[in-house]
């Protein structure tokens, strides 16, 4: 009790008694904790939602049996068939575009009449053959949807699939268990509408208990082809996860860089606090207190601020997980796999995050000043004076350790990726980050030491008070300084590396994108939806005027070494109208193009190679229909579409082993001097009544660098939150300096200062520290981003990025940050013109 | 010698413009939300190139009045008036102004800035006024104090003595027709202190600056050409020599 | 008569009026084997059905039931090759444990689809997903798999197909094509293995089949039938239902058909023969329904005087949803006599319309 009494008296008191302070401490920590939980909260959801209606509407099955380009139909009826006691149910699984809203929506093929009498149907209401209200049932043109698409039975939905637009009649609509959004049809229909000719997407099996699932799976498997796939349910639902777990981790350390700043906060807060409180901890350490206690006491201190900082988070966190999920679907949409955000759950698992994130940051911040005052001998309590401003700094010292740090990052870039993990790239930017906080002390001093003059000549009287101020208050400067930098470093780094890797893309794009016209259905474009257009378009748009080669781009949803990859074909004969150098090798397109029409031979793209150690030369085995057959790599290609990776064969080589004809994506190669409007006009005729969108080459360009953009908005929302808390930071600092310095300040007006004069000094201070946190975040950012290109990019993407300098936006961001940062100084400055000399010079 | 403070201050009024005049001042303070009375309906007028020493007890009003003639603070009732000036009737940028070319002030803990050196302690009332010859003023300065040599010292590199010899020179560097000095041998040794007295003995005699000191000290008190010893916010005596 | 009228109902309800584009069961049918074996997709409404008693070498006595059934429900030709639907398949599958006093019971219903169900007569093959009939050399082969209960068993017949009704259609009801071309295997030898709960039991017994195919058979006043296949110890069969009409009287269309030693069929009609309820009753706690499951069977042209009980009271095939009906159909015992002289057999009885009153109503 009286111990509590003691923390309360020592620790807590003072809390109050300096609210701002407090206040933006606590704030810097609810704000870090908040962005972390956010982006786990945003990641939940968005992972989440890889379950979406169609495992919803799986049922209980416990196999599912896929095969690239569909299983073929008659496979179904061998399983059906099999001696054992098993449920088979075939599925097409594709999507829609709901003409009205514009949404994607899963469309869903069941063999309605087999589910009759199930659970699952008597549940959803879907017709019972055996139920009267079904009576004159005619199972085509009805649709089952989700109660977010239609309200009752008899009304009417505009469905667009593929390239092609139908109105629908709702049969019924699905109770929630079953999603919101999904369009249920009979398998006939839904194989007919989604062009799936002689194949079904999915076949779930459900299997007893008893033996084991490894020996169904066998068992099915023998009797089954190669090239299908035997697999527990969900496992394509858990590739995902697994291909998404890299990215959500790459986004989980980036919103940890809030923290990291939110940590230098801290540490500055207790620091600052450990020092104005050498004589109270001297006068307790004399009246007994153990060096333990007193060091217990500020670690307890700083786990109020991690608790209350926490607590705040959640309901922050959580308004920012809305946000983010946003930013997230778009990213996640365009990169991995289609999907629909699903719900932000708070539950105790977060709260724990939460917790432990918030003590854990404040704790670790606190342990050093806290040693610190461990440290004070008794004696202090008397020695009061010049003495107590003062900072132990061993900048020489820290500056060598900084130095020992920065070889450690750099050999630690060197270090390949574990299990896909870059972890030693995040070590070596860590080690980066603790380097330059380490150097700070020497770099600010010596930075201060070598701009006081021309500042004092610039600014005049006050620029040198500013700098002779912070020069004096080194420790505290430095870390301010460290803080802000981080943030700028962070901001920089990943805007250096965005920067690059989009003039990369636009670079590739250039010479990716020779042709004058593309088409695609209507619809969001997602990795993994892969909309057809009649192939009979097409051929229409092949012998208009004007029209020199079309070549059918088709692409198909794969798996390999259980990762999802994209499969893809193209008429290797429009490759004389190639004219770029795109592959790893540096031969010429036209060469290796020519080559991948020789026979089963494949090219890939660069993500994938790296991501499954694949070179040119190699063989790659894919599962194609129910076959699997061997590609000869012929090279590996660059490429910025996609992070799953890509396989290119040749269209005929596909069309050999999967006989869909619809092509995709068209691209449209005019004559030399047609005229591209007039073109552009023919086709949009031919294609009137299908839901194409056709771009012209700069159109797509612009669609490409769009999405691009929208992928990395996560990124950028990150780097704010990370640049307001350090601002935030630099404020409460500030406000703090002029505090401790009210005596000064009065004295300065004894001397004659005006007013002016001080509000200028105060917003000179916080001047040169965003000039200071610019110029150290940018050297560190430039630092790091070389981290994130060459290393933790190329360890988890597999890209290669060209390197180069975004100077505009950099230019901009940091004028942003400086600006924030003086604007951070005025409400301090504020205050410091605001006191009573004649008061603050004599209280003693 | 004795007077009635009021006759005194008419004296003072009839032999010439006094540099500092109080006029009838009253000043009140709130302490703790009770009104406590710092000076009394006090009159008193000091001339040019006069060394003044203020005794008294603590409390008696010794700072208030220093204060108030340093343009620090305004009186809740009667005029002060600086070099013929009444500071009621300036703004906050009129009483910089004032303070900037009359008044120089000298505390008991020396308040040297600690990020700054010596030199630039002394030549700081110049820079902030925007002066442009700080730097040649200051060293002069430095040297008439007897710290040429130190400049570019710290003042945590300097003894109390030289640092209120640093303060001084401060005070001094611009000029001003008020030297204001509270208790400025308060934290010294009698040695350095003699030596503080010394000099502020030589400012009123050889620079003609009026200098206003609180003491307790009665040593330093006998430096002065006149003691005025207030009591409860009134003036109880003037000494003059 | 042959006919399960969850099957009829769903018939009733599909139909998309194209009845008309059906063929009705016409007197003067020319029937031909193998090929009547098979599907016959001009005509609505057809089935393969077997029941049988079964004894395990312990002793233990088993009955079951197999049935397959193909209803018509669009004659357009089809858009989806694989998928598009023009028959219903339906199945339904009964073990009667009768040692243990236990049924199992188990249904399920298709599309053909690509080959989850259907007729070959190329393959020999009558099948369900993986229930199946397959003929093989003379003889045929079940087997049905359900989740804890199966069959494999292996039939041959020493007698040739029964054909059943007069002039090669059995009438059903008044009016023309209210009748069905029906077919007979009497009395099939059976081996085999049943499987209940994970154990295997090797049984032997005798087996009965029927295959019946119309297009409209039942009359619309008639609300259930009660039906009776016999396979007495003299080497001898008989098969009699009798259709109940709305006012409870028999209707007059009730027949039957006694088959000889040799496999000769006599065709019974409803003077021939009586059929009636003693009394005893076995009250389903699923579908509530009311089943006489003792039975007094006379037929004096042939001296037969019979007295029937169901081996076990509980064999009611349930229907699972709000609206299909439930039925009775189980293994029987069958004492009495033959021109005085004590005779015994076995056999299968089906009793459908207990449950509720059966909508007719057609399209």
């Amino acid at each position: 009790m009286t111990r509590l009494l003691l923390f309360f008296r020592l620790m807590v008191r003072p809390l109050f008694r300096e609210p701002i302070r407090t206040a933006t401490t606590v704030l810097a920590v609810a704000l870090g904790v908040a962005v972390v939980i956010a982006i786990e909260l945003a990641g939940d959801a968005a992972a989440g939602s890889f379950r979406s209606s169609v495992e919803t509407l799986a049922g209980d099955s416990e196999i599912e049996v896929t095969a690239t380009g569909g299983v073929p139909d008659d496979l179904v009826g061998k399983l059906a068939t099999l001696p054992y006691p098993i449920r088979v149910r075939p599925r097409i699984e594709g999507f829609a575009v709901v003409t009205q809203t514009g949404e994607s929506v899963p469309v869903i093929g069941l063999d309605l009449i087999a589910e009759a009498g199930d659970r699952m149907s008597r549940d959803w209401k879907l017709p019972d053959f055996a139920d009267g209200s079904e009576r004159g049932a005619d199972l085509s043109s009805g649709v089952w949807v989700g109660r977010r698409l239609a309200s009752k039975a008899g009304d009417q939905i505009k469905l667009q699939i593929n390239d092609d637009t139908r109105e629908y009649k709702v049969r019924g609509v699905l109770p929630s268990s079953a999603g919101d959004n999904a369009v249920l049809m009979d398998i006939a229909e839904a194989q007919q509408e989604l062009s799936r000719t002689g194949r079904v997407d999915r076949i779930l099996i459900r299997v007893p208990d008893q033996p084991s699932l490894e020996i169904w799976q066998q068992r099915l498997r023998q009797v089954l082809p190669d090239g299908v796939q035997v697999r527990p349910q969900g496992s394509g639902t858990e590739e995902n996860r697994r291909m998404m777990a890299a990215f959500r981790w790459n986004l989980r350390i980036l919103s940890y860089v809030a923290l990291v700043v939110g940590a230098f906060l801290i540490y500055n807060t207790i620091s600052v606090s450990v020092v104005r409180r050498r004589p109270e901890i001297g006068i307790l350490r004399a009246l007994g207190a153990s060096r333990r206690e007193v060091l217990a006491a500020f670690l307890c201190e700083s786990i109020l601020f991690g608790v209350v900082g926490a607590l705040l988070a959640l309901p922050l966190g959580r308004a920012m997980a809305v946000g983010a999920v946003n930013l997230l679907g778009t990213t996640v949409n365009s990169l991995y796999v289609s999907s629909q955000p699903g719900s932000i759950n708070l539950n105790w698992r977060i709260i724990g995050l939460a917790l432990m994130v918030g003590i854990g940051v404040a704790v670790l911040s606190a342990i050093s000043p806290a040693r610190e005052a461990a440290q004070v001998s008794p004696v202090e309590a008397m020695a009061r004076g010049r003495r107590e401003y003062i900072l132990r700094v061993e900048k020489w010292r820290d500056l060598w350790i900084a130095v020992g740090l920065g070889i450690a990052g750099v050999a630690a870039a060197k270090i390949p990726a574990i299990d896909g993990k870059p972890l030693f790239g995040y070590l070596s930017a860590i080690l980066f980050i603790g380097a330059s906080a380490l150097a700070m002390p020497a770099l600010v001093e010596a930075l201060l030491a070598a701009g006081t003059r021309v500042l004092t000549a610039l600014l005049g009287v006050e620029a040198l008070l500013a700098s002779r101020s912070l020069k004096g208050s080194l420790r505290r400067t430095a870390v301010l300084v460290g803080a802000l930098s981080t943030a700028v470093a962070m901001m920089t780094s990943v805007g250096i590396m965005v920067g690059s890797f989009r003039q990369t893309v636009v670079v590739w794009m250039n010479s990716q994108l020779p042709a004058d016209i593309y088409l695609r259905p209507v619809g969001n474009p997602a990795i993994d939806r892969h909309p057809t257009i009649s192939p009979d378009l097409a051929d229409q748009i092949e012998k208009l005027p004007g029209v020199e080669a079309v070549d059918r781009f088709r692409s198909y949803d794969i798996n390999y070494q259980n990762m999802p990859a994209t499969l893809a074909s193209a008429e290797t004969e429009t490759a004389r109208y190639y004219h770029s150098s795109g592959f790893l090798s540096g031969k010429p397109d036209r060469e290796v193009v020519a080559a991948l029409r020789g026979g089963d031979n494949a090219i890939v793209s660069e993500p994938f190679a790296n991501k499954h150690h694949v070179k040119a030369g190699d063989t790659l085995t894919l599962s194609l229909g129910e076959r699997k057959v061997s590609f000869h790599v012929l090279d590996v290609f660059y490429d910025y579409a996609s992070e799953r990776g890509f396989v290119i064969l040749d269209r005929d080589t596909m069309l050999k082993y999967l006989p869909d004809p619809a092509p995709t994506n068209l691209a449209v190669y005019l004559k030399p001097r047609a005229n591209l409007a007039a073109v552009r006009r023919e086709i949009e005729r031919v294609s009137a009544n299908r839901a194409v969108l056709i771009f012209s080459n700069r159109d797509i360009r612009a669609e490409a660098v769009r999405i691009f953009d929208q992928t990395f908005a996560i990124t950028y929302a990150l780097e704010a939150i990370a640049i307001i808390v350090a601002v935030m930071g630099v404020a409460g600092a500030l406000l703090a300096l002029v505090i401790d310095r009210r005596r000064e300040l009065g004295l300065l007006r004894f001397l004659g200062a005006a007013t002016a004069q001080i509000r200028k000094m105060i917003l000179v201070e916080a001047g040169v520290l965003g000039l200071l946190a610019n110029l150290a975040g940018l050297l560190l950012g430039f630092v790091l981003s070389l981290v994130l290109i060459y290393v933790i990019n190329k360890q988890s993407f597999g890209w290669t990025i060209q390197f180069h300098w975004p100077v505009a936006v950099l230019l901009a961001a940091l004028t942003i940050v400086y600006v924030a940062t003086v604007l951070a100084g005025l409400y301090p400055a504020r205050i410091a013109t605001r006191l009573i000399p004649i008061e603050v010079v004599h209280e003693e | 010698m004795e007077m009635k403070p009021e006759s005194r201050s008419s004296a003072t009024l009839t032999a010439g413009m006094p540099v500092v005049s109080f006029q009838a001042v009253s000043k009140d303070y709130l302490a703790d939300g009770q009104k406590v009375r710092a000076l009394d309906n006090l009159s008193l007028g000091i001339e040019e190139g006069e060394f003044v020493a203020l005794v008294g007890r603590s409390g008696c009003g010794k700072s208030t009045l220093l204060n108030l003639a340093g343009a620090m603070d305004f009186p809740t009732s009667g005029r002060v008036l600086l070099d013929g000036t009444p500071t009621s009737s300036l703004n906050d940028s009129g009483l910089t102004c004032i303070r900037r070319e009359k008044v120089g002030f000298i505390f008991q803990s020396f308040q040297l800035l600690p990020t700054l050196s010596a030199i630039e302690n002394v030549e700081l009332p110049l820079l902030l006024a925007g002066s442009p010859t700080g730097r040649t003023a200051a060293r002069e300065m430095l040297g008439w104090v007897e710290l040429a040599g130190c400049e570019d010292r710290m003042p945590h590199q300097l003894s109390g003595g030289q640092m209120q010899r640093v303060a001084i020179a401060r005070a001094l560097v611009h000029s001003p027709r008020v030297l204001l000095a509270d208790e400025p041998t308060g934290n010294l040794d009698t040695t350095s202190g003699d030596m503080i007295l010394n000099l502020l003995r030589r400012i009123a005699t050889e620079h003609k600056t009026t200098t206003l000191m609180a003491t307790h000290s009665l040593e330093a008190a006998a430096m002065a050409d006149t003691i005025v010893r207030l009591r409860d916010g009134r003036v109880e005596e003037v000494l003059r020599r | 008569m042959r006919n399960s009228l969850r099957c009829l109902i769903v018939c009733v309800l599909l139909l998309t009026g194209a009845g008309a584009q059906y063929q009705q069961a016409m007197p003067g049918y020319e029937y031909q084997f193998p090929r009547d074996h098979f599907s016959h997709p001009d005509y609505r409404t057809e089935w393969w059905y077997y029941t049988g008693n079964l004894k395990a070498n312990d002793g233990r006595r088993f009955g079951f039931e197999l049935t397959f059934f193909r209803q018509g429900v669009n004659r357009k030709p089809l858009q989806n090759v694989d998928w598009g639907v023009q028959d219903l398949y339906l199945a339904h599958f009964a073990v009667s444990d009768i040692g243990r006093q236990k049924f199992y019971y188990t249904e399920r219903v298709n599309r053909a689809g690509p080959g989850i169900a259907g007729i070959s007569r190329q393959q020999g093959r009558v099948w369900n997903g993986n229930w199946q009939a397959e003929w093989v050399n003379d003889g045929q082969q079940l087997q049905a798999i359900g989740k804890d209960f199966g069959l494999q068993l292996q039939l041959k017949s020493n007698k040739p197909p029964v054909i059943h009704g007069q002039n090669g259609v059995s009438q059903k009801g008044e009016g023309i094509g209210h009748a069905s071309h029906y077919i007979s295997f009497t009395r099939l030898i059976t081996s085999g293995h049943i499987e209940i709960e994970g154990k295997s039991y090797e049984v032997k017994g005798t087996s009965w089949m029927d295959h019946e195919f119309s297009t409209e058979s039942l009359a619309a006043n008639e609300v259930g039938w009660d039906w009776l296949s016999i396979q007495l110890g003299d080497d001898t069969e008989l098969m009699l239902y009798r259709l109940r009409r709305t006012d409870g009287s028999v209707d007059r269309y009730s027949s039957g058909t006694y088959i000889d030693g040799q496999g000769r069929g006599t065709h019974l009609s409803a003077r021939d023969f009586s059929m009636l309820p003693l009394g005893e009753t076995w009250r389903s706690t699923k579908s509530q329904a009311r089943y006489p499951i003792a039975w007094r069977v006379n037929v004096p042209s042939i001296g037969l005087e019979l007295q029937i009980h169901a081996a076990m009271q509980n064999q009611e095939l349930a229907g699972k949803t709000r609206l299909s009906t439930s039925y009775w159909e189980g293994a029987i015992d069958v004492s009495g006599t033959r021109a005085h002289k004590p005779i015994a057999g076995d056999g299968y009885l089906e009793m459908t319309g207990y449950d509720k009153p059966l909508d007719f109503s057609g399209p």
